[in-house]
């Protein structure tokens, strides 16, 4: 088991995949961070250095992540639906938000953009 | 009203029954007889998950009811263990107990190896060695091993050059301390591997020290540790796993030789070098601690290429043996690697000082010969396992040939690349190769393998019929059938022949 | 004979039935043609009178100035033949010349079908013309199936015995055979050149080959690339060197090709063929055994196209009722 921020990963999982499994970090900025301190994609939980494990702590702490991304995205919808604009209206109706066709395919944006939405 | 009687053959005819037929007053409030779905509209619809009564439809519910199907039972079997699938995928398998013994077989030693009378018979390489060869990954999965009584090679006219070469520098006072440096090439299935292998088991045999790296593709796919090598360095990695599996891998083929060697250098960078401790010991340290793997693997080529002791360290000096690099699959050093560097940039291979330490013995020394105790640099390149831009390297061995065959570089017949084609210069600066101002460090030749000669072909495949894999009297005529049928004698193909008739037979 | 021609028999037609005031010319158009301008201008002045006279739509018109149509001529219209009738009786069968010789040729083998003849592959060869040279030659478009049939009447004519073959019949055969002397000169047999080359085509599926053999050890390039490299398959390197392997001569010939088009299977056997054409120049002697084993003989079989309304050559769209 290793912590990083916080969180406890078994060993056998790639470092890559660890990352990932934070809210705002994807593939490209996982890629980016294991190039940062020399870590090879391949590389499990398990095999990282102490040094290395702290780095990405300390990297990822002065990241925007997890509540602190979704406070803020969240407050930008709330600040577009109260000045009054079409895409603020458009989240809280539960429609698609950038002019994507209503017809058909849209149940991602009936399933997440509501009135109180959640991330 | 229908009569009761068949006018026909006046029997009377059986009639429905009434109560079987539907009464009209029944079927009104029944539901149509044809259209089930309708019908459970009209009486509601059956109450699924649950939630009784509830009509509303969600979003996009089919308004059928939907046809419960079948749960099919599949078996689940237990995936194997982790890793299991790989290692049967690299097993080698080197003996064949149904095969036939050959008899009369010789193996392959000192004598028989510059034995030019022996040249296109197959020689067994030698019991004992099999571990080190194993050690060393000079066997490849697919090289066809399993389908004989023991591992054999044939004695070609490649072969025997080299090994007269190897005879030379151990034995001739004259030749000691010479060194080639060949980059094996040819045809698909030509035998280049399997020509490194040969020089291996001679190396085993003479008692040289064999470095090899049997997968080159492995140092720059990404898949291993790899760390700047310092803070004045920081465009240069070190890749210490490598370097220890390296280093393991060089302990326990060279066992012996190394254990009879000691430590007669200073090396300030390696506390663990000890003046009078075995090289075997010095190269365990490094291959157990990875984190100094680099800095052993410095100080133990120091080592090795040292050609006297340092000073107040007399006693622990011997003479250092001879050195053999084989590395399998150039094509992948000379290009960009898989790892990133901190701008998330790619590093070429060339970054890398694994990679760059084995690439620069290419070139001539300065002082003394790349390998002052004499030895061979033998790096072969793959035809199917490439990146996907060798290019360059193509034009580069075109030139290494051409600067071997004495065209200067700036004469018109020297090769060039062609114009607005994309190269890579770093690959033509490290296969550039100057004439070395010591007499005995050959000249970087590109060496090609093609097929064998008849006889040769004739000996192997007398080898396939004497264990029992071919059963058809060997003429000259069909051998040289064969020969042609192989593309000219392309050692791979010749043995998918002889094995393709151990079927049909 | 001028009424043969078609343009004057049409002429004559449309002239009988131009207008009667017209019809009194008739007789007198072979004797002077300077009359042909006395009605034209009679009827011109009787128009321009009749513009100038103004009258009311429901006035009488008098119509005294134009003459009456004069009296038939009988005697002369007699002279003229009822009906035209053409020399050939195939006139209007659309192809007469052709018929014309049919019907000759038929007529000829009637009256000499009881001659003795010869099987027909002992019959004197003779080149008969070809299609379009037969066409060029009447100037009619005769139909391939025509010919063939007309052909058919020649050959049986042709196996009557030489000994005995009336004149007539040969005049006749005469006129069939081409121009020139078409048989007498039979392509040179192909020889090796200065280099000891023999060069063979060949081609199958959407392949050709071009081979040039050379005595030698057995080396096989294609392609400038060694016959392994070309042909991965052993069963296609097999095929492509079959005409020297079934010779027993595979050791003792280089052979360099060109192959071009199409896939593994196709470039293995058009290289085949061509080896095979090849080696005939070098030894002819193998004919009979590259014969047997199929290697001489040109498999003409290419892909079918693909037409409209089918999913490929034959295959037709599955068929959905409604």
């Amino acid at each position: 088991m290793v912590y990083i921020l916080g969180l406890n990963f078994t060993e056998s999982i790639l470092v890559k995949k660890a990352l990932q499994s934070f809210f705002g970090i994807g593939t490209d900025t996982s890629a980016r961070l294991l190039a940062r301190y020399h870590i090879h994609p391949t590389c499990k939980v398990g095999e990282l250095a102490n040094k290395q494990v702290l780095d990405l702590t300390a990297a990822l702490s002065d990241m925007k992540i997890e509540n602190d991304l979704r406070r803020q995205v969240l407050d930008d919808i709330k600040r577009l639906r109260e000045t009054g604009t079409t895409r603020g209206r458009r989240h809280a109706l539960g429609l698609p938000v950038r002019g994507q066709r209503t017809r058909t395919q849209i149940k991602t944006a009936i399933k997440l953009n509501r009135v109180d939405r959640r991330l | 009203m229908v009569s009761p009687f068949c006018w026909g053959c006046l029997t009377p005819l059986r009639q429905t029954s009434r109560t079987i037929l539907p009464s009209p007053s029944t079927a009104v409030s029944r539901g149509p007889a044809f259209h089930t779905s309708a019908a459970l509209q009209f009486m509601g619809r059956p109450s699924q998950g649950g939630k009784k009564g509830s009509t509303v439809l969600k979003f996009r519910q089919p308004a059928v009811a939907a046809m419960k199907k079948k749960k099919k039972f599949v078996e689940k079997a237990r995936p194997p263990p982790v890793g299991e699938r790989k290692a049967i995928r690299k097993r080698i398998v080197l003996s064949n107990p149904n095969a036939l013994e050959v008899e009369g077989l010789q193996e392959l030693s000192e004598e028989t190896m510059v034995d030019s009378r022996l040249r296109g018979t197959a020689l067994a390489l030698p019991v004992p060695m099999l571990d080190q060869l194993r050690a060393v990954q000079a066997f490849k999965p697919k090289q066809g091993w399993s389908i004989f009584r023991r591992p054999c090679t044939v004695l070609r006219r490649e072969t025997l050059e080299l090994g007269r070469f190897f005879d030379n520098v151990t034995g001739d006072v004259e030749r000691r301390g010479a060194v080639i440096k060949k980059i094996v090439g040819g045809a698909r299935k030509s035998g280049k591997s399997v020509h490194l292998l040969q020089a291996m088991a001679m190396g085993f045999i003479k008692k040289w020290v064999v470095f090899t790296i049997p997968e080159a593709q492995e140092l720059v796919s990404a898949t291993s540790s790899y760390a700047p090598l310092s803070e004045e360095n920081p465009n240069l990695y070190v890749q210490n796993e490598a370097t220890a599996a390296l280093l393991s891998r060089t302990v326990a083929a060279n066992k012996d030789v190394l254990s009879g060697l000691r430590v007669s250098q200073n090396h300030p960078t390696v506390p663990a070098a000890k003046p009078g401790m075995t090289l075997e010991d010095l190269a365990k340290t490094g291959a157990q601690d990875q984190a100094s793997a680099w800095a052993v693997f410095q100080a133990l080529w120091k080592e090795l290429t040292a050609t006297g002791p340092a000073p107040g360290l007399e006693k622990h000096y011997t003479p250092r043996p001879p050195i053999l690099v084989t590395v399998d699959g150039l094509g992948h050093w000379m290009t960009e690697s898989q790892y990133r560097n901190a701008q998330f940039k790619l590093i070429h291979a060339h970054d890398l000082v694994f990679v760059r330490h084995f690439l620069s013995l290419l070139k001539p020394g300065q002082d003394q010969p790349s390998l002052p105790n004499g030895g061979a640099l033998l790096y072969a390149t793959s035809t199917t396992n490439n990146p996907p831009y060798v290019y360059t390297l193509d034009v580069a061995l075109k030139q290494v040939a051409a600067r071997d065959a004495g065209v200067e570089p700036s004469s018109p017949q020297f090769p060039q690349p062609e114009p607005y084609s994309k190269t890579d210069p770093r690959v033509f600066e490290v296969l550039e190769s100057p004439k070395s101002k010591h007499a005995q460090e050959g000249r970087l030749q590109h060496q090609i393998l093609g097929g064998v000669t008849h006889d040769e072909a004739r000996g192997f495949m007398e080898y396939f019929a004497r264990s029992g894999l071919l059963q058809e009297t060997i003429s000259d005529g069909w051998v040289s059938e064969k020969w042609t049928l192989a593309g000219g004698g392309v050692i791979g193909e010749l043995e998918r022949i002889g094995k393709r008739l151990r079927v049909a037979a | 004979m001028a009424w043969l021609t078609s343009s004057c028999v049409v002429q004559a037609m449309q002239s009988i039935r131009s207008p009667i005031a017209l019809r009194t010319l008739l007789p007198q158009r072979s004797a002077a043609h300077t009359t042909h301008t006395f009605p034209r201008a009679s009827l011109s002045t009787t128009l321009q009178q009749r513009k100038n006279v103004r009258t009311y739509a429901t006035e009488v018109h008098q119509s005294s100035e134009v003459p009456p149509a004069g009296e038939i001529d009988f005697e002369h219209f007699r002279a003229m033949p009822a009906r035209i009738v053409p020399v050939s009786p195939s006139y209007f069968s659309g192809i007469p010349k052709f018929y014309d010789h049919l019907l000759r040729l038929e007529r000829l083998l009637a009256l000499n079908a009881t001659l003795p003849t010869v099987p027909s592959g002992e019959a004197p060869r003779k080149a008969w013309m070809k299609i379009a040279q037969f066409r060029e030659h009447l100037g009619e478009e005769v139909p391939t199936k025509k010919y063939m049939g007309l052909l058919k009447v020649v050959y049986r004519l042709n196996c009557i015995d030489p000994s005995l073959i009336p004149e007539e019949v040969n005049a006749a055969l005469q006129e069939f055979v081409r121009p020139g002397n078409p048989l007498g000169e039979a392509p040179a047999p192909r020889q090796l050149d200065e280099l000891g080359r023999a060069r063979g085509k060949g081609k199958r599926k959407a392949s050709n080959a071009v081979v040039h053999l050379v005595e030698g050890e057995g080396e096989v390039l294609v392609n400038g690339r060694t016959l392994a490299e070309v042909f991965p398959r052993l069963h296609d390197r097999e095929s492509a060197t079959w005409a020297l392997r079934c010779s027993s001569r595979l050791d003792k010939y280089n052979v360099f090709a060109r192959v071009r088009g199409g896939g593994t299977t196709g470039q293995a056997e058009a290289m085949a063929l061509a080896l095979a054409r090849a080696l005939l120049i070098h030894e002819p002697g193998l004919k009979p055994i590259l014969r047997k084993a199929g290697v001489v003989t040109v498999d003409p079989r290419r892909v079918e196209r693909k037409k409209p309304g089918h999913v490929k050559a034959r295959k037709m769209p599955a068929w959905v009722k409604r």
